[in-house]
């Protein structure tokens, strides 16, 4: 019982780990190709995305920050994929709650405390609206989610692009930004040199939350049951469209409390560019992470670090485009998905070190 | 309101038909693999991968024909290692092509800027665009002349792209064995259809014909390569299909539906004060109202398809009633 239980973690475990070092095998290939050092290059990207010289200048620190709303963008995924949507709208359900969260951070004016908590209370029910239109499209008509969530993405992203140029625009700068935020709607944070703060603690209580209602509660395993046996939870009594509008709201949630922390604690304003696909990494930490709150948290500090890394130690120091970084995770991407192909020669390796002089007694092993 | 009505002239179809060329060439793709039952979500990665080969490769050869051979070839290469790793490693079709889009958006800008300096965009003196040609007699007549004449091959191409692929889905006997094996894949194994080799051929053409609509993006159309160029285009083109019935013919009005919009968009731009960013809007918000009207007509023929089956039922239990009461 307990050694299928640790083959089971094992698994989990794994492959993405070998998909990952795969993927950093990969980007050796890439390196070389500019002729820079390879090994001063690891050097680099490791020490800044998750190195700590000094206090005042922590890498890690920036890393937890950046991974804030991947982890929670990457929950709503979990979250939509659990329930059976291929949504991936997160991208837009984060985009249109940062305008939100923008808006009402200049626009109203309330005391420090209740201010944070209406703009994050509007920025959530912003993204589950948001999350509501490729929900209701899907479960009245049928309309392909996936198709229907890039689609809102793209809307999402010049409406944003729109709002940040014209109705919120604060000053004539070349580029476009919308006013600061009020101090008392800023969310606060732990150590100067970098914004992680009470933004992160959000998104690890999120993790914790997602988990005990997927796996702890009734509700939860109602949704777990129409995403993977839609049948079956019909038949069991589950309302299955309901499950699926359920889904969506929550996921749209989660996205827009990641858009309001990504303003609140971040960037205290919206600007041109403010849409880098956070959405999107959650989205594959979701993927890389098997679709499990505890994984999303791991592999959304992991990605943040590799990007964070790529930017200001490949980039600046060294040169190196940053593209790298999203291109290796790409890859990983593709590697988790090739999955087979390690399992294969992950039995055939293990087949090697459990070799018996006896071959029936391999095969009752095995 | 007098400028907004001069936006309609033979111009806008014009510029509709061009910029309908890469929708409808990756959409004839895409209807090419939704037919032989594989879902090709990646036709926007083969589409980028086509623009930024093409263009290197017209710089590197010194000739843009050969960069639109080339370019096809890298799709085609493309879709060939996606069938092999569908079929070889049973990866799914849906996670692979995110991964994709993802690998192919991010290093063609790597690479772009390993080869070319660090630029944003990237163009280069030497490169000739594809020329416009002008048909001999067709150009001739008035309105006609000026509505189909004058574009380039690729433009050309996607027509007659269009009616070979509806020739060979729907009069050959090849055609019927692809049809099959979207339908029904165990059955037409069944009956020896190599179904493993036909799905490898939808995603190698249909990588063929998306990396060709990107080449006309980046040496057709314009003559740079810049990140995302390809913009959502292989998304609205996996649209078109699906609005077209995934049928070579109606793919080609609905992507020829979506160019319009999109020239449509930029045309308006010059006669109104709307913001830019709203006016982008257009094509995706066309886009999304296609989706659910595909979503609504198989939703009213599925209903009509039922109450035909009744009423059917209901006409034939009537005659066994009657025939048992007659005898």
């Amino acid at each position: 019982m307990k050694n299928k239980r640790f083959k089971k973690l094992l698994d989990a475990i794994l492959v993405p780990a070998l998909a990952i070092i795969s993927g950093l095998i990969l980007m050796a290939v890439l390196i070389a190709v500019t002729k820079k050092p390879i090994f001063a290059s690891y050097g680099v990207l490791f020490s800044k995305g998750f190195g700590c010289v000094k206090s005042g200048n922590c890498a890690i620190l920036t890393t937890l920050e950046r991974a804030t709303p991947i982890i929670l963008t990457g929950l709503a995924a979990v979250v939509a994929f659990r329930s059976g949507l291929f949504s991936i709208g997160q991208e837009g359900q984060f985009l249109v709650a940062s305008v939100v969260a923008a808006w009402l951070g200049y626009s109203i004016h309330l005391p420090n405390g209740v201010h944070q908590i209406v703009i994050i209370l509007a920025c959530m029910a912003a993204g589950a609206a948001y999350g509501y239109i490729p929900g209701i499209l899907k479960v009245k008509l049928g309309v392909n989610e996936l198709l229907a969530t890039i689609i809102l993405n793209t809307i999402a992203t010049l409406f944003i692009e729109y709002m940040v140029q014209f109705p919120l625009r604060a000053d004539k700068a070349t580029t476009a930004h919308s006013p600061l935020i009020d101090k008392s709607a800023e969310l606060a944070t732990f150590m100067p040199g970098s914004k992680w703060g009470v933004g992160f603690i959000i998104a690890v209580a999120a993790v914790i939350l997602v988990f005990i209602f997927l796996w702890k509660t009734k509700m939860g395993y109602e949704q777990r049951m129409a995403g993977q046996a839609k049948r079956f939870a019909l038949y069991g009594g589950v309302a299955s469209d309901k499950a699926a509008i359920r889904a969506m709201l929550i996921s749209g949630a989660l996205a827009g409390l990641a858009g309001a922390i990504e303003v609140l604690g971040v960037h205290r304003r919206i600007m041109t560019g403010f849409s880098v696909g956070l959405g999107f990494d959650g989205l594959t930490s979701a993927i890389l992470g098997q679709t499990h709150p505890f994984g999303v948290l791991i592999v959304a500090i992991i990605f943040a670090g590799l990007k964070l890394g790529a930017q200001l130690g490949l980039q600046l120091k060294l040169g190196i485009p940053r593209e790298l970084g999203g291109t290796i995770i790409g890859f990983i991407i593709l590697f988790i998905a090739a999955r087979k192909f390690y399992e294969g020669n992950i039995t055939a390796i293990a087949g090697w070190f459990k070799r018996k002089p006896n071959q029936k007694m391999k095969r009752e092993g095995g | 309101m007098e400028g907004f009505f001069s936006v309609f002239t033979i111009e806008l179809v014009n510029s509709g038909i061009r910029l309908a060329t890469p929708i409808i060439l990756a959409g004839l793709g895409g209807a090419l693999c939704n037919k032989s039952g594989v879902l090709n979500l990646a036709l926007e990665s083969k589409m980028l991968l086509g623009a930024f080969v093409g263009i290197v490769s017209a710089y590197y050869l010194g000739n843009s024909y050969l960069g639109l051979l080339v370019a096809m070839a890298a799709g085609g290469a493309l879709g060939a290692l996606f069938a092999y790793l569908y079929h070889r490693y049973e990866v799914d079709l849906v996670i692979l092509a995110i991964a994709f889009n993802l690998i192919i958006s991010e290093l063609t800008v790597y690479v772009m800027r390993v080869m070319f300096g660090n630029v944003g965009s990237w163009s280069d003196p030497s490169i000739v665009r594809i020329p416009d040609l002008e048909i001999p007699l067709l150009e001739k007549i008035p309105v006609i002349g000026g509505i189909l004449s004058g574009y380039n091959i690729i433009v050309y191409f996607s027509w007659v792209a269009a009616i070979v692929l509806y020739i060979v889905l729907y009069k050959m006997k090849f055609g019927r064995h692809i049809r099959a094996v979207g339908e029904n894949k165990e059955a037409a194994i069944t009956v020896g259809i190599n179904a493993r080799m036909i799905q490898t051929l939808a995603l190698v053409l249909s990588g063929m014909l998306a990396a060709l609509g990107g080449a006309f993006l980046s040496i057709g159309h314009l003559k740079l390569f810049t990140r995302n160029m390809s913009n959502g285009r292989g998304w609205i083109a996996i649209a078109a299909a699906l609005f077209g019935a995934n049928h070579p013919i109606g793919t080609f009005f609905a992507g020829f539906f979506f160019g319009i919009t999109e020239a449509f968009a930029v045309r308006i731009q010059n006669v109104t004060d709307l913001p830019p960013n709203l006016i982008e809007l257009l094509p995706h918000f066309a886009t999304l109202l296609i989706l659910v009207f595909i979503a609504l007509r198989d939703k009213i023929k599925e209903s009509m398809a039922r109450g035909r089956f009744r009423s059917k039922l209901k006409s034939e239990s009537a005659n066994a009633v009657k025939e048992n009461s007659a005898s």
